[in-house]
């Protein structure tokens, strides 16, 4: 019995042995589980890996927006403060010409109590007030600031601006009386208001530029720590969103990898024959329809392979069945026929003698058709495993020629053997070979006439043994030379013989196959035949 | 050794007269058995000179009974030859790896069976 295919145990290669699998977990598994297909499922993937990105770039321009607000808000800062710091310089310079004692460089007047009157130092400070008073007048108007000030300034504005004006009143005042030449005592109500305007007035807009000042302080530190808390919110968001986009690759495409190589091993173990298996993969896409698939085939292999193993079991059981049944029958009408054909029971006429040798040769006919035919179908259902031996095709030859030399003498048939003295060991079947050999042989005997011969020779060829078995037969028509190769087809000639089996040089043919040879003939019509067959060096 | 004792085991009633009738003319003495357990009993109780040992048989297989009688000290050297229908390719050996003395396939050749016989009974050494 030849086996055609290896035993499932060993189908899986040791080197297809699943390596230890990364996309075997519950992520990847529950991701193969969501009923939608692979496409849906990398489209999903792809539009949120997109999704992620545009997030991270709108993240970034609300950072860079802000980071931009606080420039400008900051610029605005500046500007008031620049502005408000005008206002504070002008209202101290005015507190200084008024209150303090600027020095002597300074404005060329006495210490002491400011003398505002018409002499030439009186006119230098009363002009100095004057365009200082001038210079405040517009530094306080909201549509002259070139900014907005928030509510809270617009009314400390209002005030100063308010005062200065008193002020220029009183400065007015003092001139006149002044210019009336009014004393000290008339005036010095006057003065003492000048006074208390113009430390009011530097109060205020001191505090109004502090305030301003202090704010664009603040603003300034905010600002520093606004943006490390939105820069760390950028880096954060944006290593989340890699993390999250490389998640869902890596996940996705091992739920679609994973099953790919289990459903790829399977049809490995598959191909090599092992049908023990089934493949799991839990997906609900088209890759679990995939595994399903490949599940059902599996099976359905399984099946019929079962099928086949039984029905090639029946085969060669019926075979079996069939030699013992036919031979049983056979053994009484052989064995009685020479029991009578050796007279143990008694003489026999001429024609009994020769009607028990017709039994006994129909009975072997008979008997050879049996043996043929399950050789046959041994070797149709590759049940035929060859014995490959060395043996001795000298001998085998030889032995042939023992075999049929009675039937050669008797018809005066030469027979002759001319083997190469280097053949002797060949590899191969022996009892197959001597087979091929017995019916060429025998064959070549049956065709040839009394009086001709028949030449056994051999040859090696390029490692190849070269057998050949000719005679001076009547020869092969050209439409035949294929056609005896067939079972049950036979020339006219052997037809009208009406012996053999016509399953011979099937068998023959098979059996040279087998060892990977090749037969043939070669034949001139009414000269004779050489049938020849090869034997390669080192038979499968 | 004329007169020699042989058991015949074969259930087909045709290859039964056949051995029996080329024996008995031979002048060997026969015992006849049908089924696997009557050849084994026979054989225990007459202690045959040889045994000729169909293989199918109705109840236990011929394989079976060799095995029986192999155990038994009693006919555990008796020669044995397997005569069977069982003539496919490996069945010789397979039968002579199970303890048969010898091999004949059916259809038999008497002069053949009778040459086998003859050898076993004149000379129990071979």
């Amino acid at each position: 019995m030849s086996e055609a295919r290896p035993a499932p145990e060993r189908a899986v290669p040791a080197g297809r042995r699943r390596l230890p699998d990364p996309g075997d977990n519950a992520l990847v598994r529950g991701v193969g589980r969501l009923p939608a297909k692979v496409h849906t499922k990398l489209l999903i993937a792809f539009v949120g890996t997109a999704a992620l990105v545009v997030a991270v770039g709108l993240l970034g321009l609300r950072v860079l927006g802000q980071s931009d607000d606080r420039v400008g808000r900051l610029g605005t800062l500046q500007e008031r403060a620049l502005a408000y710091g005008k206002l504070e310089s002008d209202t101290r310079h005015i507190r200084l010409l008024l209150v303090e004692n600027p020095g002597p460089d300074f404005f060329n007047v006495n210490p002491g109590i400011i003398p505002i009157g018409r002499g030439k130092s009186d006119v230098a400070i009363d002009q100095a007030v004057r365009n200082a008073l001038v210079r405040i007048g517009p530094a306080t108007r909201v549509e002259r600031l070139g900014f907005v000030p928030p509510p809270e300034d617009r009314l400390v504005l209002r005030h100063i601006r308010a005062k200065s004006e008193r002020l220029s009143t009183v400065i007015d005042q003092i001139i006149d009386s002044a210019d009336r030449g009014a004393s000290d005592e008339e005036q010095n109500p006057f003065r003492n208001q000048a006074h208390r305007l113009a430390t009011d007035l530097y109060q205020l807009a001191a505090e109004l530029a502090g305030t301003t000042t202090a704010t664009t302080e603040d603003v300034i530190a905010q600002n520093a720590d606004s943006y490390a808390s939105q820069r760390n919110l950028f880096i954060g968001v944006a290593a989340g969103a890699i993390a999250l986009a490389l998640l869902l690759g890596l996940v996705l495409s091992w739920s679609v990898i994973g099953p790919i190589q289990r459903v790829d091993s399977r049809l490995a173990a598959i191909a090599s024959g092992d049908f023990t298996g089934h493949v799991d993969v839990s997906n609900r896409d088209e890759l679990g329809a995939l595994a399903a698939n490949v599940n059902r085939m599996n099976d359905e292999l399984d099946r019929l392979y079962r099928e086949l193993e039984t029905a090639s079991k029946h085969k060669s059981e019926f075979l079996a069945s069939m030699s013992h049944e036919l031979r049983t029958p056979l053994n009484a009408i052989i064995g009685f026929s020479q029991v009578l054909r050796e007279r143990m029971f008694g003489e026999l006429n001429e024609k009994q003698e020769e009607y028990l040798d017709d039994i006994l040769a129909s009975a072997h006919h008979l008997l050879s058709l049996i043996n043929d035919v399950l050789d046959l179908s041994k070797v149709e259902a590759g049940q035929v495993e060859l014995e490959v031996t060395p043996f001795s095709l000298r001998e085998a030859l030889e032995s042939g020629i023992v075999t049929v030399r009675e039937r050669a003498t008797t018809e005066g048939v030469h027979v002759e053997l001319s083997a190469d003295p280097e053949i002797d060991l060949v590899e191969g079947d022996e009892r197959r070979i001597r087979q091929v050999i017995f019916n060429l042989l025998s064959n070549a005997v049956k065709f040839t006439p009394p009086g001709g011969a028949v030449e056994v020779s051999a040859t090696r060829l390029n490692g190849e043994v070269r057998i050949s078995v000719s005679d001076t037969g009547p020869g092969v028509a050209l439409e035949d030379r294929e056609r005896i190769f067939e079972e049950f087809q036979q020339t006219e000639v052997g037809i009208g013989l009406r012996e053999g089996t016509g399953l011979g040089l099937a068998l023959s043919k098979r059996f040279v196959e087998l060892h990977g040879g090749q037969i043939w003939v070669d034949s001139e019509l009414g000269k004779g035949s050489t049938f020849v067959f090869t034997l390669p060096a080192r038979p499968p | 050794m004329a007169g020699a004792q042989i058991l015949i085991v074969e259930d087909n009633e045709k290859s039964m007269k056949l051995f029996r009738d080329v024996l008995t003319a031979t002048g060997y003495r026969t015992l006849e058995a049908t089924t696997g357990s009557q050849a084994f009993e026979l054989a225990v109780e007459h202690g045959p000179d040889l045994v000729l040992m169909d293989v199918q048989l109705p109840d236990v297989d011929g394989v079976e009974a060799l095995r029986r009688m192999r155990a038994d000290e009693r006919t555990t050297s008796l020669p044995v030859l397997a005569v069977t229908a069982q003539a496919m390719h490996g069945d010789r050996e397979r039968f002579l790896a199970a303890g048969f003395d010898g091999y004949l396939p059916k259809p038999v050749d008497v002069l053949q069976l009778l040459e086998t016989v003859r050898r076993h009974c004149d000379d129990p050494a071979l």
